[in-house]
């Protein structure tokens, strides 16, 4: 029976736990139990002897099983599900994003006020009207192997990421028909890395910085085996990529070298430090067993509560909550080339039918914020024209007689997978039908209901866009050419037009107009209906300090430890 | 013996193909695209072009079957679209887990079956009887995630004797596999024994009311002989058969139980691969779970001639 000391937080036992089935801390315990066993067996006493069996059966147990009291400290958290790889920004998904961005850091990182801040680059220049990017890096900075960050790191990062075969999910952004092409990369000496592009793109940092690009980590050659294949990152962040049994953990280990920014913890830049030792990501797919882990302290944070699971964790004084509102939305998509809902006037009856504010506050038991507009209501380009639609059943059906709607049924496709998306099709069937509209629920596995997404093949869909840092992308995600990108629902040239103008100037007074025209015409036009953006809410144990949500709704766990902690 | 398992074997040739080839076009059909799954809401055309001519998902389906089949035909069940992993290696990693599981759990709620079902039928319309089958039929009756997050909340939260998330394998530390595993295995058995309990029990009635029972009693032999000697081998045959149905079943995945208890076994594993759309592992895990009924079929029909000589191989 192995005696290792790293069994108990193996298990997912606590250090409470793991002190309860401590052998040594028990001797004293056994000392008393085994004179009374045999005082007891002298004496002849049945009951008390079998129960005392029990009890010696259960220490005898407890203490195969113990290991010392570990000095180690270690903060255990959930996944809903595994990570796919621990390569950056290849396959992946948001749980991988949220690991992988503790153990690796780009040349910029974003804040959390949607800007872009440094991490490894000290500073940098624009020039030669905003297509060449001049970075200095950070003195000091090492890898978790060692070797200090040099100019050659980055440049053979970033080659690496723009190779097709490494599939990084960001390639394109930087191709020919991306945000800009970036036509060379070079390292004039150990501190400075100089990127040129093809054309002036104040996107370029934000896209960089974006976590599911992997925030462009900046990895050591040594990630990467000689034949090219995989190994682990081996980068600069606060933790290094530890052990990983699939489906079952994620082991982040403290990297005592880590190089902090000063200052306080600002997104995913700012001064961020390793508090304790090791981070284990659990993966427990039920979110009953993680409540259930969480209240018996086998969990110390539980990220991205569900809304209806609030109310168990309310009022407790083991379990401290955190609220952030984030970035995300979720919306009703219309085809915009669908015979009936072709007709603007159809879908804006269909937006005039809903009690936003009412639908949002039933679907998410009031935590989240009511939001029609793609700009999230956490951004800082929310603005005045970002109002909420009042309902208006009368003009509804004004709207609908002059489209010549006759209650024709409309598919409404949604899912279980995302208990959210489910209740808004719900409600959002119930509103319209007070109208005469004949909405459809046609609920699909994910996957499915994913395939019809990309494929346009729907008439009107429950779905949900993850936060993204700035305006643009979100409305990226709506405005496109239809004939080349079905996923696109607003295909309005005008829109095209506006979304490239957001895209080509960094000036915040000039994007901000341009999101006012984008906005105002999104709720004229309406290709989707946004609903509300949602509040991240998080659970932990009392004796956990330091965390905190923030709008990217991405979790993070370096300056978070236990209180009582140096 | 060995032609009748031979002949067995080569049976089960058709009927794996026949799988195979089911569950390749079956998963297709299911609308979802792996590629789109893994790229996410801001994939566009050319990533997802990309990543279906990496995946294989560009040929078509003749070829991508006859690929995949003659590789299987060879052990090689290929590789994970999502993770990259050879499917053969996650298969068995996680089988190994549910074996455990399911074998132990079969096993006891075999043995509590047995013992129930024989005494229920003994004294039958008695008090032991009614709590026999009163028991049985609630345990039926509970749905097995039920029944594990209330042992979770009693024996892990309330009590605090048993973890409740995580799992170490039994190669690491067989003590702490055995902790985690308490739960999930009482959960399994009681579950199980409910339609084992009732199964015995009704087929020790029948026989207790043969003449050779009556014969046997005449002949003084004891209760117990008769029941240990003419009762039970009779009329286990019928609850050996249910076993063997529940273990190949069970093989398959437990997958609710696996996903309440957290533990990376075959069931979550194919759920997981069904969400994802990784077309290889899902195809790698039908056919495994095929495989697995066949054998343990077989392996159940050449018990019968020990258990009741009438019955034989020929």
């Amino acid at each position: 029976m192995k005696n290792d000391p790293d069994n108990h937080a193996r298990a997912g036992l606590s250090r409470s736990e793991a002190e309860r089935l401590n052998c040594s801390g028990h001797k004293r315990t056994m000392n008393w139990m085994l004179a009374s066993f045999f005082a007891k067996l002298r004496a002849g006493h049945g009951q008390p002897y079998r129960r005392l069996c029990t009890q010696l059966a259960a220490l005898v147990i407890a203490c195969g099983v113990a290991a010392p009291v570990a000095a180690e400290t270690v903060l255990r958290t959930r996944l809903n599900s595994d990570i796919l790889s621990s390569d950056p920004g290849t396959r992946r998904d948001e749980n991988t994003d949220a690991v992988i961005l503790h153990v690796v850091e780009g040349l910029v990182a974003s804040r959390e006020n949607g800007s872009v801040g440094p991490l490894l680059a000290e500073s940098w220049t624009v020039s030669q009207g905003g297509r060449t990017y001049t970075f200095k890096l950070r003195q000091g900075v090492v890898f978790h192997n060692g070797a200090p960050l040099t100019a050659d790191d980055v440049v053979w990062s970033l080659r690496r990421y723009l190779k097709p075969e490494t599939r990084w999910r960001c390639r394109l952004e930087f191709a020919k028909d991306g945000i800009a092409q970036i036509l060379s990369i070079t390292a004039p000496n150990p501190q400075t890395v100089i990127i040129t592009l093809n054309r002036a793109a104040p996107l370029f940092l934000k896209t960089l910085a974006r976590a599911d690009c992997g925030g462009t980590g900046i990895l050591q050659r040594a990630s990467v085996g000689p034949n090219g294949v995989w190994r682990k990152p081996i980068g600069t962040g606060p933790f290094m990529f530890g052990a990983w049994q699939r489906n079952q953990f994620i082991d982040l280990v403290r990297f005592p070298r880590y190089a902090a920014l000063p200052g306080p913890r600002d997104g995913n830049t700012g001064g961020k430090h390793a508090l304790v030792d090791r981070i284990r990501f659990l993966v427990i797919p039920d979110s009953s067993a993680a409540l259930t882990a969480l209240e018996r302290g086998s969990l110390d944070i539980l990220d991205a509560l569900a809304p209806s699971d609030l109310v168990l964790m309310r009022g407790r004084g083991d379990i401290k909550l955190d609220m952030a509102p984030t970035l995300d939305f979720y919306a009703i998509l219309f085809q915009t080339n669908d015979p009936l809902l072709r007709d603007a006037r159809i879908r804006r009856a269909i937006a005039l039918t809903l009690d936003t504010a009412g639908l949002t506050k039933a679907v998410t038991q009031g935590t989240a914020r009511p939001d029609n507009s793609p700009i999230p209501s956490a951004s800082p380009y929310y603005g005045p024209t970002e109002t909420l639609r009042r309902p208006d059943l009368a003009a509804a059906r004004r709207l609908l007689n002059e489209a010549g709607y006759h209650g024709q049924p409309i598919s409404l496709i949604t899912n279980r997978r995302y208990p959210q998306m489910f209740d808004i099709a719900v409600l959002v069937q119930a509103m319209a039908a007070e109208a005469g509209i004949d909405l459809e629920i046609e609920t699909l596995d994910w996957a499915s209901q994913f395939a019809r997404y990309g494929s346009g093949s729907y008439q009107a869909m429950s779905f949900a866009v993850s936060a993204k840092l700035d305006p643009s992308f979100n409305f990226g995600l709506l405005i496109g050419d239809k004939t080349r990108d079905p996923r696109k629902v607003w295909g309005s040239p005008e829109a095209q037009k506006l979304l490239r103008q957001t895209m080509e100037t960094d000036d915040p007074r000039q994007r901000q107009a341009l999101f006012n025209t984008l906005n105002t015409a999104f709720m004229r036009e309406v290709p989707a209906i946004i609903l509300f953006n949602t509040t991240h809410i998080a659970a932990f144990r009392a004796n956990v300090t330091g965390y905190k949500g923030w709008p990217a709704a991405q979790l993070r766990l370096w300056n978070v430890g236990f209180s009582g902690m140096r | 013996m060995l032609s009748y398992i031979a002949k067995r074997l080569l049976l089960a040739i058709p009927t794996l193909l026949l799988v195979a080839v089911a569950v390749f076009l079956l998963i297709r059909l299911i609308p979802g695209d792996p590629a789109q799954v893994m790229l996410g809401e801001g994939a566009d055309a050319a990533s997802l072009a990309a990543l279906h001519h990496d995946m294989g998902l560009d040929h078509p389906l003749p070829v991508q079957f006859a690929a995949w089949f003659g590789h299987a035909l060879s052990g090689d069940l290929g590789h994970s679209i999502v993770t990259g992993e050879p499917v053969a290696s996650m298969i068995l990693q996680r089988f190994q887990l549910t074996a455990i599981i399911v074998l132990v759990a079969v096993l006891l709620a075999t043995l509590i079956a047995v013992v129930a079902g024989l005494v229920a039928a003994w004294r039958r319309d008695s008090i032991i009887d009614l709590a026999v089958v009163g028991s049985a039929s609630i345990v039926l009756a509970v749905p097995s995630f039920w029944l594990g997050l209330v042992l979770l909340l009693v024996f892990g939260l309330k009590f605090g004797w048993l973890p409740v998330v995580g799992y170490v394998p039994f190669s690491e530390s067989a003590a702490q596999a055995a902790l985690f595993l308490i739960l999930p295995i009482v959960t399994l058995t009681l579950t199980q024994s409910g339609v084992l309990t009732r199964m015995m029990r009704a087929s020790s009635i029948d026989v207790l009311r043969q003449e050779y029972i009556t014969h046997a009693r005449a002949k003084g032999l004891a209760e117990r002989v008769v029941l240990s000697r003419h009762v039970f081998p009779n009329a286990f045959a019928p609850t050996l058969t249910l076993v063997g149905l529940s273990l190949g079943h069970l093989l398959g995945g437990i997958a609710v139980l696996e996903t309440v208890f957290t533990l990376p076994g075959l069931g979550r594993l194919m759920v997981d691969s069904i969400l994802a759309r990784d077309y290889p592992v899902v195809q790698g895990c039908l056919l495994f779970t095929a495989f697995v009924y066949v054998v343990v079929n077989l392996l159940i029909d050449i018990c019968y001639p020990l258990l009741d000589p009438r019955v034989t191989t020929q």
